[in-house]
């Protein structure tokens, strides 16, 4: 593969080698060669000092094109990152993070308001957290039954048996004013 | 510079083995993937392609950063998949992602364990079935190097070795009263339970050591259980096996409702031969065996999971000293059991295990306290639950039930292993009641002694009395209990039988000796508990055993007797 725009030779990646690169995008970061895929032009690095990251058993992996290197400098070489003997993959492991991974995902996007302003999902967070709502388009839908349209204001809420309704004006009344005392302290 | 070998060995038609395994890495991790307009994409890494076609797919996939180009992806809005081409990608990065050396290792490490686990319960189990099975040949003193040995496969093997290792226990235990036929019997039965215990073991074992820490508890509680059967071996056939059941209940509480199944005909027959023997022995004997099964072989295993158990540390040294001084070692073992028996219930719950720990130490030193009574104490008040109420004792540890099995034997059997199951599920339950009552043992030794004791009895009572009584041990034992009269005929049977017999008994009883216990603070405890509730335990056990015989909810009723007759000791020496 030719490395289109740069005249870095493939040869600098040699696996576990410590490079400092910068990116054609003007990232900037140090990492291991973990390996290079000359095929897909594909450079495997672990990302030793990630500007503010902290070593750890939890490691950053990057897996960067080539042809974005702007940059590269050589700061040393290392182990082999990888034992290719260690080298072990649970599939179900992998399935069951994957799937729990989405499952969080999903349930954070339907908490996610579209179209709404950040007041909107502010109020959203603090009625979630002691009543069950979710999203219906723009307005606030509190115990399955309860209303709460834009601007998300008291006189704003309609529906629901009386009781529910009082409730969640309560409610509403008190997260709007934490909201505003957290806003004024900051 | 050039590539390493395994670079080297790739060739540009092999996706480099490396840059998959990274990818593979990262399956299922958060990632950011910058794309070529300065855009950055945040989502769920769902695949990759390497191809000069494909490139990767992100899942609940948004836009965290627009770049110069106008996408087509609208900002703010979650994609549920979202395919980037390979030309696009700038770079993708993952955070907090485990990497090959680091978790990966680990996990590699554990799934070998587990593997090993699995594997290593039947080979071992053999091992310790020979071992088991010279021991029983040999004397006892014998048997305690076996557990040497099944200390050494424990280490090995973890928790299956133990298991077997309290099989043995129990078989010898057996053994004592009419040893050599009952050992003789006993082997062979274990034999055929071993094995389909092996079966049912390298299941339950992968399950339960699937965990690391179930692991390590299951080799708790196998040592603990190792203990007990020890203990009880030394002690006899009465101490040792109800010491052997519980454990022996507990694992097989856990995972080895199908295995008790099939161990059933083989516990049935070692039951059987058991019984012939001794009646009340067999009882013990047939549930261990049908428990065995159940905590592979736990029965057998007993003996030699003692010996497993031994091998850990305490357990080993309290299996020396048993070895040599019976009675200590069989309160140790007594304790271990207990904490066996919780820690079997609890295989899932470690929770469990610390108080059974607890509980091990309080009961070696009650019954060390008690001295020559001690072991029989220590035992006895498993015994007492176990002999009578052998059934109680298992159903205190979910083993109760086995034993209960195991008095009925043969036709019981089958019925246990659905209580078994039950218990199962109740053990937990079990097991936290028994901890806690662990704990309090613990601190005041004497007391906690009895009060373990009386636990114990209670719980057994419980188990069969629950409904009628109280507490604890009354929802462990009910919970037990129900299960088998649901299972069977004998609910109703045993809830008349109880009701009438064991719960009266039982609630007073049991509800005096807490106080009882408190009054006499443990000091006459020791002593007065221990013989009575070996003479107790065993008077319970003819007119008990004899109910039983009818079905199991008799045994049950058993159980509560003796309880009883553990608390009525209480209230007689008061």
């Amino acid at each position: 593969m030719a490395m289109e725009g740069s005249n870095i030779n493939s040869e600098d990646f040699t696996v576990g080698c410590l490079l400092s690169i910068k990116t054609t995008l003007g990232e900037e970061f140090d990492g291991q060669v973990i390996t290079f895929d000359r095929p897909s032009n594909i450079l495997v690095l672990h990302i030793l000092h990630f500007k503010g990251s902290k070593p750890g058993p939890k490691r950053n992996i990057r897996f960067l094109k080539a042809n974005y290197i702007k940059e590269l400098s050589f700061l040393g070489q290392a182990e082999d990152p990888l034992d290719i003997k260690k080298c072990y993959i649970d599939l179900h492991r992998l399935q069951a993070r994957e799937e729990l991974a989405v499952r969080q995902a999903e349930a954070d996007a339907e908490r996610i308001g579209v179209g709404v302003t950040a007041e909107a999902q502010s109020i959203f967070d603090a009625l979630s957290k002691t009543l069950p709502v979710r999203w219906d388009k723009t307005s606030i839908v509190v115990m399955n039954e309860v209303h709460v349209s834009s601007p998300y204001l008291p006189e704003c809420v309609s529906g629901g048996t009386p009781a529910a309704n009082d409730r969640v004006k309560k409610v509403l009344e008190l997260k709007r004013k934490r909201l505003q005392a957290r806003g004024a302290g900051l | 510079m050039g590539y390493r070998n395994r670079a080297e060995a790739e060739t540009e038609a092999c996706l480099n083995e490396a840059l998959l395994f990274a990818t593979m890495c990262i399956l299922g991790l958060p990632v950011d993937v910058h794309v070529r307009d300065g855009s950055v994409y945040f989502g769920t890494f769902h695949t990759a392609s390497f191809d000069k076609e494909n490139g990767i797919v992100l899942k609940e996939a948004r836009l965290t950063k627009k770049g110069k180009s106008s996408a087509n992806v609208a900002g703010g809005s979650v994609i549920e998949t979202l395919v980037i081409l390979s030309v696009d990608i700038v770079q993708v990065v993952a955070k907090g992602g485990l990497f090959p050396a680091d978790g990966v290792t680990a996990n590699i490490s554990g799934d070998n364990v587990e593997a090993a686990v699995t594997n290593a319960p039947s080979s071992e189990i053999v091992a310790s079935e020979a071992n088991k099975s010279n021991k029983f040949t040999a004397d006892r003193k014998e048997s305690n190097e076996n557990r040497g040995s099944a200390k050494n496969k424990n280490g090995s093997s973890q928790g299956i070795m133990l298991t077997k290792a309290g099989k043995d226990h129990e078989e010898r235990k057996m053994p004592p009263n009419d040893m050599g036929n009952a050992m003789e019997f006993e082997h062979g039965k274990r034999d055929d339970v071993n094995i389909s215990k092996r079966g049912a073991f390298s299941g339950d074992s992968v399950n339960g050591r699937q965990t690391g820490e179930d692991r390590s508890q299951d080799l708790y509680k196998h040592e603990f259980e190792f203990q007990r059967e020890k203990s009880a071996d030394e002690v006899h056939s009465l101490n040792a096996t109800t010491g052997p059941h519980l454990s022996e209940a507990k694992p097989v509480a856990e995972g080895q409702v199908t295995v008790k199944l099939s161990p059933n005909g083989v516990s049935c027959n070692s039951a059987g031969k058991l019984m012939k023997p001794d009646s009340r022995y067999c009882g013990g004997p047939a549930s261990v065996g049908t428990t065995s099964p159940i905590a592979v072989c736990a029965s057998v295993s007993t003996s030699s999971n003692p010996t497993v158990d031994v091998p850990s540390e305490s357990l080993c040294s309290s299996l020396a000293n048993s070895t040599d001084a019976i009675s200590p070692q069989i309160s140790g073992s007594n304790r271990g059991s207990k904490a066996r028996t919780i820690y079997c219930n609890s295989y899932r719950a470690f929770k469990l295990n610390p108080g059974a720990k607890i509980f091990s130490p309080s009961f070696s030193n009650p019954l060390s306290a008690t001295a020559p009574a001690v072991p029989t104490a220590a035992s006895m008040a498993y015994i007492p639950s176990n002999f009578p109420a052998v059934p109680f004792a298992a159903v205190q540890p979910e083993v109760g039930i086995p034993f209960a099995p195991r008095s009925f034997v043969p036709a019981k059997l089958p019925p246990y292993s659905n209580l078994t199951a039950v218990n199962g599920g109740s053990g937990s339950q079990f097991v936290q009641p028994v901890v806690g009552h662990m704990g309090s043992r613990a601190q005041p030794q004497p007391q906690p002694l009895r009060y373990s004791v009386q636990y114990h009895a209670v719980q057994a009572a419980p188990a069969f009395v629950p409904p009628n009584s109280q507490s604890v041990m009354d929802g462990q034992m009910g919970q037990l209990v129900y299960i088998q009269p649901v299972s069977h005929d004998l609910v109703p049977s045993e809830a008349a039988i109880s009701s009438v017999s064991a719960r009266p008994m039982l609630t007073p009883h049991q509800v005096q000796y807490p106080k009882h216990q408190g009054r006499a603070a443990g000091q006459t405890l020791h002593l007065c508990v221990t013989p009575p509730f070996v003479a107790d335990g065993q008077q319970p056990f003819v007119a008990p055993s004899h109910v039983p015989f009818f079905q199991p909810p008799i045994p049950a009723i058993r159980p509560i007797p003796v309880p009883g007759s553990n608390t009525f000791f209480n209230t007689k020496f008061p």
